[in-house]
């Protein structure tokens, strides 16, 4: 005899439904998996890593345990706060200008104007080059003595500057070229999320006379708040990771003047092979992103109004 | 009967031929097979292409080259060469990479095939190999480790081997009346005297890190200066060290414009595109200045011996040819290094336009390349202990060396302080990696 419960459904008959609620988890699986295997795995070797004296070329089972004398030797080391101070600064410089270079462009040739399409093409194009060939482009551009930079310069009379053998200027040539490069993803971000935006709104701002400023300001850019915080969201993690140009641009020198967090650790592994020490250092990267991303989404959440979708 | 004996031995006879044939070939036995060879994307290691080719028409053995910016061999090389089974059958390092190599236990002893009667050319002449390239880049042992000595043991042999000349411009130093430097006071003053006539004097290797600590390691030499002494306490703030770090001050003020940012690339080049008046680097400058695709200047170039101060002095360095300890293909690896720095191939690599490492080869093409006159009397003075092959030489080299030497020349600082604080940070890693171990032991008894 079967055995029914009181509202008359047998429980075989519940599966089905069961199932069904474990769907939407078996379709996130692969990406589960993915991110497990190619980004947590990493991160955790990376740990464990920091813990050990090890040298590249060396048996990883000889290598000595150190406990936590890697993160001790962090703390104290100079040229990792100065890395960070670099990184700072560079981020601070290169995300201000960014931002408002690529709003205001995207602002502007939002229009249906003529020849908005070409100017956008031309815009994005530096997005689109390899970082190693935009290190190489610049790095000739701005080199001292066949550079183009300085040849134009010299037209109008003045002496050649030692772009990237001096602290300042080499400091803002990686500034400039990273502006060079990124502007156009605000700018294209930016352009999408304004051509979004619905007509209705932006013509009832019109008609109740509001000025281009104040359309701007008080109408347009807090709508598309979100598309802007996943941008600064996203070029704050890019700066963190910038590593290429910088590399091939000015190797991180001259002295350490250019040598962002990124490059500081590719250097402690690669050119000094202290892989230990090096993975602490990835560690405290991972920590400082980690805490000023939180920082930005607590500022504004562009997912939040989305969580309960 | 009689004819199916005469049949029997001559078919004997002519297996025992065929046999005696095929011994008579020693690269016979390695027909077919193919070595994996990873060296550096240079002038000397491209003009080698050609001999490869020709070295698999005569024996059969295939190469691929696996070439690599010089500076990115290292972590390709030492990744290959950690695997149970690498990819490589000979590898090409800087010398400064050989104790390292040797200390991970990367590489092969070259005594194994030397007690190989098949595989050892006897026309080979091992000695006739200059004595110190071949200490330098292939020798590992010896006194401090990477010195010559009687502990020493053969891992590598020079190919791309170099020592240090002067390169000067005829046509400059005659213009301005300018008598070949021959000590630095000499140099130094010869530089001042171009400077003011707005002619940027010496180029030089100026970039952060190991190119600025490599230009510095040049002038340090002669000038008298070590790294450290015969107890590893670092020495770079020495009068010796500190002097030469100044000469690298005015070398960077009445050189070409960029020293700063130089590497070997961009330092040749301002020479070769008539931007500097004299060049103090690697002999390789000469080879370059012939090639019409490098070099504006072919026919004006002067060459001198490495200026002395307080002895004569030039580097050692450049590149050796080894065997993996994980080479799938040693002995064909082993012929095949051989053949490259045998003294045909040495011959041909002159004529290829690439740079000998034969006191013959030199010898013998002496009338024709006038460098090589200066190079084989410069060799007595190439000084093996110019900078410290020790597996901590890239961190102190990049890491420290490099960084101070950079503040030298990119700013205007006292230049005492920059070194003593450098020496500080040298005597950090040497205390940390237990050099004084020995030195505190026997304090205590």
């Amino acid at each position: 005899m079967t055995d029914i419960p009181a509202h008359g459904t047998p429980t075989a008959l519940k599966r089905p439904r069961d199932l069904s609620a474990l769907v939407p988890y078996f379709f996130i699986l692969p990406a589960v998996a993915i991110m497990l295997a190619g980004l947590v795995y990493p991160v955790i070797q990376a740990f464990y890593l920091s813990f050990y004296d090890w040298k590249i070329g060396t048996d990883f089972q000889d290598a000595p345990y150190v406990g936590l004398r890697h993160f001790t030797r962090m703390l104290t080391d100079e040229n990792v706060w100065e890395s960070i101070w670099v990184t700072l600064r560079f981020g601070f410089w290169t995300i201000s200008i960014e931002m408002f270079l690529g709003v205001s462009l995207a602002l502007l040739l939002e229009k249906p104007i003529r020849g908005a399409s070409v100017f956008r093409t031309i815009f994005i194009l530096p997005l689109m080059v390899s970082p190693v060939v935009v290190g190489l482009i610049w790095r000739y551009l701005f080199d001292a003595r066949i550079g183009w930079i300085n040849y134009y310069l010299g037209l109008i009379g003045i002496e050649p500057q030692v772009w990237l053998g001096d602290a300042d200027l080499a400091f803002f040539a990686i500034v400039f070229t990273d502006i060079w490069q990124w502007t156009p993803f605000i700018f294209i971000i930016v352009i999408a999320g304004l051509q979004a935006l619905p007509s209705e709104v932006l013509e009832a701002s019109k008609i109740d006379g509001a000025n281009w400023w104040q359309h701007i300001l008080f109408v347009k850019l807090p709508m598309i708040r979100s598309i802007l915080m996943i941008a600064l969201l996203m070029r704050l993690i890019d700066v963190f990771r910038a590593l290429e140009v910088m590399y091939i641009l000015t190797g991180g020198g001259p002295g350490r003047s250019t040598e962002l967090l990124s490059l500081h650790i590719y250097n402690r592994a690669f050119d000094t092979q202290q892989l230990g020490y090096a993975s602490a250092i990835s560690v405290l990267l991972i920590v400082i992103v980690t805490l000023l991303s939180l920082g930005i989404l607590r500022m504004g959440n562009p997912m939040k109004d989305k969580s309960d979708i | 009967m009689t004819r199916n004996l005469l049949k029997g031995f001559a078919a004997s006879a002519a297996a025992a031929l065929l046999a005696t044939t095929a011994l008579a070939n020693p690269y016979e036995k390695y027909d077919g097979t193919t070595i994996v060879v990873s060296w550096p994307s240079l002038a000397h290691f491209n003009a080698a292409e050609t001999l490869v080719e020709e070295f698999t028409e005569e024996t059969g053995i295939e190469v691929e080259i696996d070439a690599l910016q010089y500076l990115k061999l290292r972590d390709r090389q030492i990744l290959e060469m950690s695997k149970p089974e690498g990819d490589y059958d000979v590898v090409s390092w800087v010398v400064m990479w050989k104790g390292e190599y040797v200390s991970k236990g990367l590489l092969t002893p070259l005594s194994q095939f030397y007690t190989s009667g098949s595989l050892v050319d006897p026309l080979y002449d091992i000695d006739d190999i200059a004595d110190a390239y071949l200490q330098n880049g292939g020798v590992v042992g010896g006194k401090k480790g990477y010195m010559p000595g009687a502990s020493g043991a053969l891992y590598g042999i020079p190919f791309g081997a170099e020592t240090s000349i002067l390169a000067y411009r005829k046509d400059v130093f005659e213009e301005q009346g300018i008598a070949v430097p021959e000590t630095y006071d000499e140099l130094t003053a010869a530089m001042t005297k171009l400077h003011e006539a707005g002619i940027p004097a010496l180029t030089s290797r100026g970039k952060t890190g190991h190119q600025v600590t490599a230009a510095w390691l040049f002038h340090l030499a002669p000038m008298g200066g070590k790294i450290f002494d015969d107890e590893w306490n670092p020495v770079v703030n020495s009068p010796e060290a500190v002097k030469a770090a100044e000469f690298m001050r005015h070398v960077a003020k009445t050189g070409p414009v960029g020293i700063q940012t130089f590497g070997f690339g961009e330092a040749s080049a301002a020479f070769l595109q008539g931007d500097a008046a004299m060049h103090l680097d690697t002999l390789k400058i000469a080879a370059m200045s012939r090639n019409p695709k490098l070099s504006k200047i072919d026919g004006n170039v002067g060459y001198a011996l490495h200026p002395t101060d307080k002895r004569c002095g030039s580097e050692t360095g450049g590149f050796a040819l080894g065997i993996p300890d994980n080479a799938p293909n040693k002995e064909a690896a082993f012929l095949f290094i051989q053949y490259m720095t045998s003294k045909a191939g040495d011959q041909r690599m002159v004529e290829l336009g690439g740079d000998p490492i034969r006191i013959s080869t030199l010898k013998n093409n002496a009338d024709q390349y006038p460098d090589y006159a200066v190079t084989a009397e410069q060799l007595p003075c190439a000084d093996p202990d110019w900078r410290p092959l020790i597996p901590e030489w890239n961190e102190i080299n990049i890491d420290v060396l490099g960084q101070a030497l950079t503040q030298v020349i990119t700013t205007d600082d006292p230049i005492q302080p920059i070194m003593d604080e450098a020496n500080e940070k040298l005597r950090a890693i040497m205390e940390r990696e237990g050099y004084y171990t020995w030195a505190e032991y026997r304090a205590q008894q």
